[in-house]
Formats: C-alpha cells, structure tokens, sequence
C-alpha cells in the first residue's frame, strides 16, 4: 500500500479554544526525563489522568477505563518518540461530549518525520486496510505506530499534528469520539 | 508491570485460558508467559480454544498485537482448532477491538458472554415497571430500614449496593445513615441512567453507579465495609459466584447484607387456595429458569456457607395491614408482567399463565379487602467477614 496524497485535517487553532464551545478540564505538565525513566508511567498517568477527567460523568469508571485505552495509546508512543530534554505538556479540553486531548512535546527530525507520517496514514482514506495489514504481516517487536492507528481505525478518534515554526516542539491533537455518560462510544 | 494470568481447564474439548487485570507491556517479550500458556493450550485443545478476557481492565497494542501473533501462529499450527475469544459488554474498549481480528481470521469467533443472560431484564426496564419497582422499594424499606442498624449499617461507611437497581436505596440510606461514599452496580444501562439523574437531582456527590457483572466486578478487594446485595441472588442460577464476589470486595471485618424472597411464605385470605396455587407454580417456574424464589428461607445457609461470622437474619414482614394497601396491590399487579415472560421463556400453555393471572388479581384483591389479610415475607440476612479466612 502506498500513502496517497491527502490534505491532512488542519489541528483546531488557539483561538479556537478561547471560545465558549471548548472547556477547559485539566493541564499537567511535566518533565520528559522524568516521564521516560519508567514505562509504567503511561499506565499510571493514563489511569489518573482519565479518572480526573471522568469525574463527573453518570458512570465515571467506565468512561475513565475508556479514556484510559486512548490516553495510555497515546502516552506509550510519546514514551517512544520524544527528544531527549524539555517538557511535555498535556491539556484536556471538551467540546459537547467530546473530550479532545492535546499534548505538546519536544521532538527530533526523526521523532518529527515520524508524527508527520503517522498523521498522514490516520488521515488515509482507507485507514482501515492499513491497520489491518499491519496484523496481517504484524512486523518484528513492536510497532510503534500501531497504537495510533488503532486509535483512529477502530475507536474513531482523529489525529491531527500543529507545528510552531521555528521550534523543536509539536503539538498532536487526539479528538476522542463522543463518549455519553454512560461511557458508551 | 501488573499482569495477571491464571489458567483453567472446562472440560475435556474446550480448554480456557484467562487473562485478567491489566496487559500493558513494553516489549512483546514481556508476554513471553502468556504467550507459551496459550500455545500450550492450543496443543492440547481440542476443538475450540475459549480466551476468556472477561476480567482484562485494560490491554495495550504490544499485547493486542501479540495474541494478533498467536491467533496466526494457530491458524498454521493447529488449522482445526477455533479460537474463542470471549469478551464483557463491562469492559468498553474490548468488543470493537477484537471485531477486527475475528473479521480478519476464520479461525477466531468472539461471545459476548454477559450480552443477554439476564433473560427478563428487557421487561424489568420497561417505563411502567420502573414506577412500580420504585413502589415496591418504597414499602419495603418503611420496614427493613428499622432493622438495617442492627445489622452493622451506620454512618461514615464505605457501601456497595451489588445489583442496585433503580438506585433509590441509595438515596435512603443516604438520607438516613450517611455513609462516607457508596458505589452502586446494576447490569441494566436504562435502570442505571435512572439511577444517576435521581443523584444529580438531589445534588448527591458521594453516590456513584457502575455498569458491572455482579458476578465479574472490577471492584477493588477488601474495599467496602458494608456490601449489599438486595432481592437478587434469588434470580440468578448461580447466586454462589456473586457470593464469592460480595466476599471479595468486603473489608475483614465489614458485613455483607442479602435479602430474598420466601414465596412460599405469601399467604392471603380470602382466595387462599388459587393464590397458594399460583405461587407454587411460579416457583416452579422459576426452578426451570435457575431461578429459586425460595431462597429468603435459605439465608442462613448461604450466609455460613460463605465463611461469615456473627450472622443475623430478621424477617421484613410486609403486609396489608403494616403498609399501604394500594401500593402493595400496585406491587402484585406488576407480577403479571414477570411472571408472563417467565411463562413465555419456559413455554407455558396460554391457560397456565391465564390462571397465574386470575391468582395474582385474587391476591390484589385480598390485599384491598377490608376483611382480607395478605402478607409477602422477605428475608433479610447479614454476615461479618472473618478477619483471617
Ligand atoms: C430484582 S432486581 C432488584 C433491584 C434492587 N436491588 C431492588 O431491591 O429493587 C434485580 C437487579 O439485578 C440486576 N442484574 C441482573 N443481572 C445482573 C448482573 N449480572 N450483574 C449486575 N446486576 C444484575 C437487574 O438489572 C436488576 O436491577
């Protein structure tokens, strides 16, 4: 399979979120080194951060174990692709029902080329063929971008990537699909 | 990294394996042990492989990718053999996932295990039923209330309600004993909508419900002082894994609280000999659906057989005379409803469920009789849990 060309979605601009139809739930922040000496970090933010943020949901559990699958995704592939010094920087926001998370990191030219392209085949017209082919033909060890499509092909979320010019810091943006308060997708 | 795994054989054609807690892993390497389980499992399986997942909280995409591997390694090793996934509806992020891998490999099914094994629950959450459950808890709880600080209920305690229903318990010992927070779990979705908007009206922040399997809870072990379980274990055919369950998320030292049915006890005069008709044949009814609505008059035995200490077991007499005529006629009436599908599951002639009808009307009848007498025995019971098992 080869990527075609698409126009990438376009990530929500700040000024968006100053309007009232985006509520600010939570920010963290927090040093990179400190994030990457250990793995079950992801998990154990994942979980906090997705009971916080479920709190006042009809059925906090289950809403905070789904947002914690998405979250966890996502943190594990930062775990894997970030620059060595800096901060990583996570904002929850909501929209309606949907909760979006963005998250801002340092990075390198690889870890860059490598958000660019993961963007890019979230963003493919026939997402679900890519995301099966990787199980069908699964690659040696991990696949690191497999989290990230499955975020997309099978929960629905959408992935888009901001890049302040002149800086080597990203922002990706994960829009979670409307959860009810049940915790129901 | 908290992985749990524990295998089981069931039977001598499926063998299971189980996966549960949380799988998330670094490295594919560190699912070397599950891995080697479930090959080994697939060797000597015959048939169909069951991968029960039941209780997996969560799973990351190392893991997901893994049993991916091991789903294609035995489709080439062992072509006859069917993998079974089988899955929760409690566990939200479970069921799209593994759609994937059983559209991408004929050798894989998934079961949804807790999909409908409830087999009278879309009547029970029926629009009109809700208002007559909230009637019948009503009458009830004018009386077990009284009793409930007997059996160790007070304030500042941290309180399960195991297959809460429409929640309204939870407002009345809100109201009543104050505990510290309370965690209701029902397998109904409308019953615990229900539940939630009566919180969020009354601006409750320490009630907080739970879409769950009494009989697979996420709860923590050890994690609540006082666990109820009311009116239900006498409609489940295994009541025993909830007791294990109710065991389990019980603190040493907290009770645990059942109630259930006598119906063999329901008496009323006049029409007794119908009514008494009727009642038996529901019970029996309800032996054929796993059902014992009987089981008010085994409390004790359930309680001992539980391993509980200081066991206590009072009597929630209701009657025409103690509570209000109307709502107990209204309560009675509803049974038509219950009792017309448990007769429609168990294939019942049309008459036999015509003079189960006539029954229950008979029964209505006594109860608002001026002269008449009705009563419906429920047992309450409570256990303390030992402090060394
Ligand atoms: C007879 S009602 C009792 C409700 C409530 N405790 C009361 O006293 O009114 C039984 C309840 O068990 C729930 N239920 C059935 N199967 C369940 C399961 N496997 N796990 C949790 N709840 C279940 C039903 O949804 C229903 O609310």
């Amino acid at each position: 399979m080869s990527i075609v060309k698409t126009i990438t979605p376009a990530p929500p601009m700040e000024a968006d979120f100053a309007s009232s139809r985006y509520r600010m739930i939570m920010a963290a922040r927090f040093t990179v080194g400190g994030f990457a000496r250990e793995w079950a970090h992801c998990h154990l933010l994942a979980n906090y951060l997705a009971r916080y943020v479920s709190a006042n949901e009809g059925d906090p559990e289950r809403h905070a174990t789904l947002l914690s699958t998405f979250i966890n995704e996502l943190l594990e592939v930062i775990y894997r692709n970030h620059a060595a010094d800096g901060q990583i920087e996570l904002i929850f926001r909501k929209r309606g029902r949907h909760v979006i998370l963005q998250i801002a990191l340092p990075v390198t030219e690889q870890n860059r080329v490598f958000y660019r392209m993961a963007v890019q085949i979230v963003n493919q017209p026939d997402l679900k063929s890519w995301y099966r082919a990787r199980l069908e033909e699964p690659a040696e060890g991990e696949d690191t971008m497999l989290g990230l499509l499955e975020l997309a092909a099978v929960y629905a979320c959408t992935l888009t990537i901001s890049e302040p010019p002149g800086q080597d810091r990203i922002s990706l943006f994960l829009e979670l699909p409307e959860v009810d308060e049940m915790g129901e997708v | 990294m908290p992985v749990a795994l524990n295998m089981r054989l069931t039977g001598d054609k499926e063998q299971e394996v189980t996966l549960t807690g949380t799988l998330r892993p670094f490295v594919a390497e560190e699912m070397a042990s599950v891995r080697r389980s479930l090959e080994q499992a697939a060797w000597s399986a015959r048939g169909a492989l069951c991968v029960n997942l039941k209780r997996l909280k969560y799973m990351n995409n190392v893991a997901f990718l893994e049993l991916n591997r091991f789903v294609r390694w035995a489709a080439s090793a062992r072509p006859d053999l069917r993998v079974k996934f089988i899955l929760s509806s409690v566990i939200p992020w479970a069921i799209r996932k593994f759609q994937v891998i059983a559209e991408l490999y004929p050798n894989v099914t998934i079961e949804v295990y807790d999909k409908a094994f409830y087999p009278i629950q879309h009547v029970i959450e029926d629009d009109e039923f809700i208002n007559v459950l909230r009637t019948q808890e009503k009458i009830i709880w004018e009386h077990e209330q009284e009793k409930l600080a007997w059996h160790g209920m007070r304030p500042g305690l941290r309180v399960a309600d195991i297959c809460c229903g429409l929640g309204d318990f939870a407002i009345l010992l809100q109201r009543d004993f104050r505990p510290e927070y309370l965690v209701g779990v029902d397998h109904s979705k409308p019953f615990l909508r229900y539940a939630r908007q009566v919180v969020s009206d009354f601006g409750l922040e320490n009630i907080e419900y739970q879409y769950g399997d009494a009989a697979a809870l996420l709860l923590p072990d050890s994690s609540f002082d006082f666990v109820t379980c009311r009116l239900s274990l006498q409609v489940f055919n295994e009541p025993q894994h909830i007791l294990r369950e109710l065991l389990r998320i019980c603190k040493p030292g907290g009770r645990i609280y059942i109630t259930n049915e006598l119906m063999a006890g329901i008496v009323a005069h006049p029409g007794e000999n119908l009514i008494r008709w009727t009642y038996d044949k529901v019970i029996e009814i309800g032996h054929s659906l796993g059902m014992d609505m009987d089981t008010g008059l085994k409390t004790r035995e359930i309680l001992t057989d539980a391993g509980l200490e200081d066991i206590k077991i009072h009597l929630i007499d209701i009657n025409n005379m103690n509570s209000d005529p109307n709502d107990f006629g209204k309560v009675v009436e509803s049974w038509t409803y219950v009792t017309g599908q448990m007769c429609m599951r168990s294939s019942q002639p049309p008459e036999v469920f015509e003079r189960i009808k006539e029954g229950l009307m008979a029964h209505v009848e006594a109860i608002n009789s001026d002269r008449g007498f009705a009563s419906w025995p429920i047992y309450a019971g409570s256990g303390r849990k030992p402090f060394r098992a």
